[in-house]
């Protein structure tokens, strides 16, 4: 048993708070660091994370000790914890003034993205659409692209420290190859939405595996844990097959490769 | 001439290092039509899919709980909880989002080395010496950002950033291990008419605030430090009306004349 859960189930959720950090200090940390490493957002999340954790009397670590079975590991449960508040501090607490300034010296139409897609969380294509039909800027859908991808390494570097923090925000960057697609050969935000319904009408398994390794950029061996496929290779298999599945349909719906 | 696997394919098409020589399957895509034309069907399938990905939602009495979270991290669901946890990630973008971001922070070297030597820490029940002073220190700068009780910010109202500029105080003394502590002494800042100093235990609690005129005050008996044990004080000059600048919170430790640092 945990330390920490026996000096809770003593009834003595002080020391039960002395040795969870005592033992969980350098993983609540380095969970933080990962998204920022500027020393005073570290310690403002961290205040914020104990502060969370503390509250009600010690509330959601008395809901993990009162189970008589857990299905994942302490530590990862303290990091999903971890995240969920870091992240949700920079985006509605405290630090949202932080990315605004970061926001600030982006040249207009990317401050603009920047809004809504890393604070806001609007997808690429809301986002183009807003930036259409809200703010008046009529961009190729292409053009955009290279905007938005622009906005992310742009994003990176004004937030200092904080670029997993940006992609954490943004979601995943457009696809970078060696040879990327001519986004200049029009990318219609139309035909993503033709293809999202070509997702969603997959077996579910192969939907969550794309959805995992092609939109989340997840590892193929970690969409495989989540997915609960018996390896990589089946997660390869699934999305490929997937992709071409959906290429299919696209061309049915009188899409072909050329308009891609 | 033998074209790469499809998975060959995929990986190169979207970027991402795979099982096989990626140089080998770039080479032959240079040099084979088909291939290429296969690469960029693939990637403008990603660039549209991941365009047109919704990022997230309102939370729904559904989503997946932390805990949920983690096990699909760890792999650990089965049964039921797998099946209803799958489902849930089929149609959800927030939870979907959750998992790969807290895959990507577990896998994170740092996060991964402290995660095992926690559960070493617990398989052993191994304690380090001197990790309670640590830990207190911790706390105590926790209790001091996050209650409001302990420092009460609203007498604060127009609060400087902290810092060791001119227009800021900074202590001088005592700071770190030192032989003794009897007064706070820090730097004068221009134009200020005031300074207001509060001393802290270790656990954050507030055991002495005074302010002054001077850069110095003395520690009355009731707050002489106990040696061997962590201390904090901060300093905050009033050069405004309702404007106070504040330092950077100092920690000190009465090791007593002799002692190692």
């Amino acid at each position: 048993m945990e330390p920490w859960i026996a000096s809770l189930e003593a009834g003595d959720p002080e020391a039960a708070w002395d040795r969870l950090l005592e033992r969980y200090r350098r993983l609540i940390f380095a969970a933080i660091r990962h998204y920022t490493t500027d020393p005073d957002d570290v310690m403002d999340v961290f205040a914020r994370v104990c502060e969370a954790l503390r509250a009600d009397d010690l509330g959601r670590l008395r809901r993990w000790a009162s189970q008589s079975a857990h299905r994942a590991r302490f530590s990862t449960w303290l990091v999903t914890v971890v995240r969920h508040l870091t992240i949700d501090w920079f985006r509605h607490c405290d630090g949202r003034p932080r990315l605004a300034a970061a926001a600030a010296g982006l040249p207009p139409t990317q401050r603009r993205i920047f809004e809504y897609v890393f604070m806001a969380g609007r997808s690429h294509v809301e986002a183009y659409e807003l930036l259409r039909t809200r703010d008046g800027i009529d961009l190729p859908f292409g053009a955009f692209l290279h905007e938005l991808s622009a906005t992310y390494r742009a994003a990176a570097g004004a937030t200092n420290h904080r670029g997993r923090l940006v992609v954490e925000l943004g979601g995943a960057e457009p696809v970078h190859g060696p040879d990327p697609p001519d986004a200049d050969s029009v990318m219609q935000a139309e035909q993503a939405v033709v293809l999202a319904d070509a997702l969603a009408a997959l077996a579910p398994h192969e939907r969550l595996a794309v959805q995992l390794f092609v939109i989340e950029e997840m590892p193929a061996a970690e969409v495989a844990r989540a997915a609960g496929l018996p390896n990589p290779k089946a997660v390869y298999n699934r999305v490929y097959r997937a992709l071409a599945r959906m290429r299919a349909r696209l061309e049915r719906a009188g899409i072909k490769d050329g308009d891609l | 001439m033998t074209c790469p696997a499809p998975e060959n394919l995929l990986l190169h098409a979207l970027g991402v290092p795979g099982p096989r020589a990626h140089r080998a399957v770039a080479d032959h895509v240079a040099t084979c039509s088909a291939c290429r034309a296969e690469v960029a069907r693939l990637r403008e399938a990603a660039v549209l899919l991941r365009a047109g990905a919704a990022r997230s939602g309102d939370a729904t009495p559904d989503c997946l709980d932390e805990e949920a979270i983690a096990a699909s991290v760890d792999g650990v669901l089965e049964g039921d909880a797998r099946a209803v946890a799958t489902t849930h990630l089929f149609s959800c973008a927030r939870c979907r989002s959750a998992v790969a971001s807290v895959a990507r922070l577990a896998r994170d070297p740092a996060v991964a080395a402290a995660s095992e030597t926690d559960r070493a820490s617990a398989r052993w029940g191994l304690r380090r010496p001197g990790l309670g002073v640590a830990v207190a220190a911790a706390a105590a700068v926790v209790l001091l950002l996050a209650w409001p009780g302990v420092i009460d910010r609203r007498s604060e109202p127009h609060r400087g950033p902290p810092g060791g500029g001119n227009g800021v105080p900074r202590p001088i003394s005592p700071v770190g291990p030192v032989a003794g502590a009897r007064a706070l002494q820090w730097s004068a800042v221009p134009g200020a008419d005031r300074y207001r100093v509060t001393l802290f235990d270790g656990q954050g609690r507030v055991l002495w605030e005074t302010q002054s005129g001077d850069t110095t005050a003395a520690l009355p008996d009731s707050a002489t430090p106990s040696p061997r044990l962590p201390y904090f004080w901060k300093v905050a000059a009033r050069v405004g009306v309702e404007r106070w600048v504040g330092s950077e919170l100092t920690e000190f430790t009465v090791v007593g004349v002799g002692s190692p640092p």
